[in-house]
């Protein structure tokens, strides 16, 4: 169990965060400058902050009432820097075994190996960083982390340095890796497929404050605010006015539908008719009903509307189409009113090319409210 | 020609370079630091002989080791002769040298990634550890420049050693003042001996060590 | 390149570590600070004294003023040789230099030297006001005593302002003769002691013009060898001693 409590005054920045984690991996998610690693480093005990405590089980690492400010050495960690920080001057294994200067060298020797034959590494002992690929540096880096048997994992932004097709399958690798060395770990990450693959929790930061701190499907369905959505890179996020609230539906007017929408469960929130209120549709979930059978069935299809898809985008594997209702008035978001993902395989087989006219229904479950 | 002067030189730079080194790294270190507290007013401290005039810097030294000097009188009860013997000389080699290799070993410090530096304590090293296994060797190329520098500052050392150590002949007469002596008699030939003596020995002394030393990483 | 390793810490080791630092075995030395002014005279006089006295004799030569100051701090002289007696009272006052041993030794004069280089010689101060004499040079009348008497002939004859835009200044009378030995100032004012040199011509400057440059002795506290030390300056104010003086163009006691 992780807990953090701290505040830290910078120039120019506060950072106040508070959240706690008893899952084994932890991603920290939200856009540049917003304190991310600087949480790092505090959890790290490379930056005092000005207040609070962080614990991890029954350790304390920092107790700013009690005094307590164990230095980095003493805490038992691993940390991943941003662009991995490896020793120029060092050689591969000597990197690796850096952190292991106390040990008798038979010992060490025996770990450095092991490390490295389970990062694959092997070959690789003698070269120094600047000889290594991008990947093969942030998997020296991982090992030198790893190396100490730490009790706590600390990763800034392990994949960013890498360009995009090796990130794909080094995200995969290092997932599996944390997963096998089994230490609790925080993820820096302002990558949110990268979060949503790694960790198991996720905490939202925006200007140094804790937005929302929740494990991963509760964050990806029921994000706690639009602030959240936003910088989880929801989509289709619109603003409608309230007709009627009840705790598990809200019933909203928006762009001349009436929707319904399932109620946020985090909080009993009943706003009043007539107040704004914000909501998103998944893109992925919006149904574009075949026009082969029929009139749809109100019962089976909630939430139908009619549109013109006036634009579409093809993304290899899916393709995503913006939408415009058929009502009058400014559309929602631009020159479209929703954003809809669809397979290939349907957008071949409805003949979306040629065909642009069409009625879609959103089951409930898939508009989700935002709580202001 | 009497070459007395050109092992004294010898022997005084070599002892003083090391007394720099030695005691320069430290403070470059220190204010390579970013946060310290008191870090503008030791910088100004370590740059103000490079600003006096090296008679007037030689002056006030004597003045501190000299027999009516504090420091004197508390070597002097000790039995230690400093002011007006080579190990005088050798601290004024220091004094004039000393700028020189902080400068140099500062920038080497501050240009090393401070995020290398927090590796190596997240994995466990003490700071003096920290120093010597990172900083120091990423330095290490801005500190063999202040190095060299400082050796050839505490050789050709003129005005502060001429102070502290006078010019006794045999005694602390060290090569530039020598060849001073011999320019001030009109004595060129002598003069330009010494003079090339100096800088070979120099150049002899550096090229040896630069193909000992060779820069790692 | 071990064996070029091997040879440079051999080097380093024998440099540092072996070595005397001059200071062998040897029969008593006799250290002389000594006034610039006196670099000829005294390097004769002290060859003569090696001899008859069996002593050996280290010089130490340089501006009276650095002199003074370095013996009030503890240098190791046995015997100071000033230029001016106003520092040898100095240090006497501060108990430096034994006051009973106070001797005058010699009257010295200042000459209008000039560059063989440059041209004829000047023959009076008032020359160098002319446009073709550049640079003149003397010793600097802050601390050498040569220079105050210079900066003083200067002023009594009104040719100071004329002449001071001119003017470089050496750090003591050897200093400025260099500058005319080697032709970087045409003309000067140099002690007469000094004067002696194939570079340069000079003509004695009227002693009225200046105060009295007189050149006082004294034998310094600290000496571990005050008897030898007296003894020197007995020997310089003996019949040998003031023969060599006088062919340096000293006025000697009993002259003035």
């Amino acid at each position: 169990m992780l807990t953090v409590t701290f505040g830290k005054r910078l120039a120019g920045f506060a950072l106040d965060v508070r959240w706690e984690a008893s899952e084994a991996v932890v991603a920290l998610v939200g856009p540049s400058g917003s304190g991310k690693t600087l949480t790092l480093h505090c959890l790290a005990g490379l930056v005092r902050p000005d207040s609070g405590r962080v614990a991890l089980d029954d350790l304390v690492l920092f107790d700013a009432a009690a005094g307590i400010d164990r230095p980095p050495r003493t805490r038992r960690l691993g940390y991943v820097f941003q662009g991995y920080a490896l020793f120029p001057h060092l050689s591969v294994r000597d990197n690796i075994a850096f952190g292991l200067k106390g040990w008798p060298s038979a010992r060490r020797r025996e770990r450095t190996e092991m490390v490295i034959e389970r990062l694959g590494l092997g070959g690789l002992e003698a070269r120094s960083p600047r000889e290594l690929s991008g990947g093969q540096q942030q998997r020296v880096a991982l090992g030198r982390a790893l190396a100490t048997d730490p009790d706590l994992l600390l990763l800034d932004e392990p994949l960013s340095a890498l360009d995009a097709p090796l990130r794909r399958q080094l995200r995969d690798d290092l997932a599996r890796t944390i997963r096998e060395w089994g230490k609790v770990t925080v993820v820096v990450t302002h990558d949110l497929s990268e979060a949503y693959q790694l960790a198991d929790r996720v905490v939202v930061y925006e200007h140094g404050r804790v937005l929302q701190s929740a494990p991963k499907s509760e964050l990806l369905w029921r994000p706690a605010s639009e602030s959240v959505a936003r910088i989880m890179g929801m989509r289709n996020i619109l603003h409608g006015t309230v007709l009627k609230a009840s705790p598990d539906r809200i019933q909203l007017r928006w762009r001349g539908q009436t929707l319904e929408a399932v109620n946020s469960p985090s909080r009993a929130y009943l706003p009043p008719p007539g107040s704004p209120i914000a909501f998103f549709i998944r893109p992925e979930y919006v149904r574009l009903i075949r026009k082969d059978r029929g009139a749809p069935d109100p019962h089976h299809h909630m939430n139908l509307m009619r549109g013109t898809v006036v634009s579409q985008a093809d993304f290899g594997t899916i393709w995503t189409l913006a939408i415009r209702l058929d009502e009058p008035g400014p559309p929602a978001q631009g020159d479209h009113d929703l954003e809809v993902e669809v397979p290939r395989l349907v957008h071949e087989i409805l003949e979306l090319d040629r065909d642009h006219r069409w009625e879609f229904s959103i089951h409930r479950g898939s508009i989700q409210v935002l709580p202001a | 020609m009497d070459l007395f002067p050109v092992w004294l030189s010898l022997r005084v730079s070599i002892v003083a370079t090391a007394l720099t080194v030695v005691a320069g790294l430290p403070v470059a270190w220190f204010l390579s630091r970013r946060r310290h507290v008191g870090k503008q007013l030791v910088a100004a401290l370590v740059v103000s002989p490079l600003v006096l005039p090296p008679t007037v810097l030689g002056y006030y030294l004597l003045v501190l080791i000299g027999s009516r000097g504090p420091i004197g009188r508390a070597l002097g009860a000790l039995g230690i002769e400093l002011a007006f013997t080579w190990r005088a000389a050798v601290l004024a080699a220091c004094v004039g040298s000393l700028p020189l290799l902080i400068r140099a070993a500062q920038a080497g410090f501050e240009s090393v990634d401070e995020r290398l530096e927090q590796a190596a304590r997240t994995l466990g090293r003490s700071e003096a550890s920290v120093f010597w296994s990172v900083s120091l060797p990423l330095a290490w190329r801005s500190i063999v420049a202040g190095i060299v520098l400082a050796f050839c500052r505490a050789f050709g050392d003129f005005g502060i050693t001429l102070m502290v150590a006078g010019n006794i002949p045999g005694r602390t007469q060290t090569l530039p003042l020598a060849i001073y002596d011999h320019v001030q008699a009109n004595a060129m030939r002598e003069a330009n001996l010494l003079a090339l003596l100096a800088v070979a020995a120099v150049i002899v002394l550096l090229v040896g060590v630069g193909r000992i030393v060779r820069v790692r990483y | 390149m071990t064996w070029l390793r091997a040879a440079l810490v051999a080097l380093v080791l024998v440099v540092t570590l072996g070595g005397t630092a001059g200071r062998a075995a040897e029969p008593p030395t006799l250290t002389i600070f000594g006034a610039a002014d006196l670099s000829f005279a005294l390097q004769e006089l002290a060859a003569r004294f090696e001899k008859s006295a069996g002593s050996k004799v280290t010089l130490v030569l340089g501006s009276t003023g650095n002199l003074a100051r370095q013996i009030e701090h503890g240098a190791p002289a046995d015997l100071f040789l000033a230029a001016d007696e106003s520092f040898v009272d100095e240090l006497a006052a501060r108990g430096a230099v034994i006051p009973q041993t106070r001797a005058l030794y010699a009257q010295g004069r200042i000459v209008l030297a000039t560059a063989k280089a440059f041209g004829p010689r000047l023959s009076d101060l008032r020359a160098l006001t002319d446009a073709k004499v550049k640079r003149v040079a003397i010793a600097n009348p802050q601390h050498a005593p040569y220079g105050k008497a210079a900066e003083e002939a200067l002023r009594k004859v009104g040719v100071w302002d004329a002449v001071r835009p001119k003017l470089i200044y050496g750090e003591n009378v050897r200093h400025t003769l260099q500058f005319l030995q080697t032709g970087a100032a045409d003309a000067g004012i140099v002690a007469l002691s000094v004067a002696g040199v194939p570079e340069v011509e000079s003509v004695t400057i009227d002693a009225a013009l200046h105060p009295p440059l007189n050149q006082v002795a004294a034998v310094v506290r600290r000496s571990a060898r005050p008897e030898l030390a007296l003894a020197f300056i007995q020997f310089v104010n003996g019949p040998e001693g003031r023969r060599v003086m006088k062919r340096y163009g000293f006025r000697l006691p009993g002259e003035f």
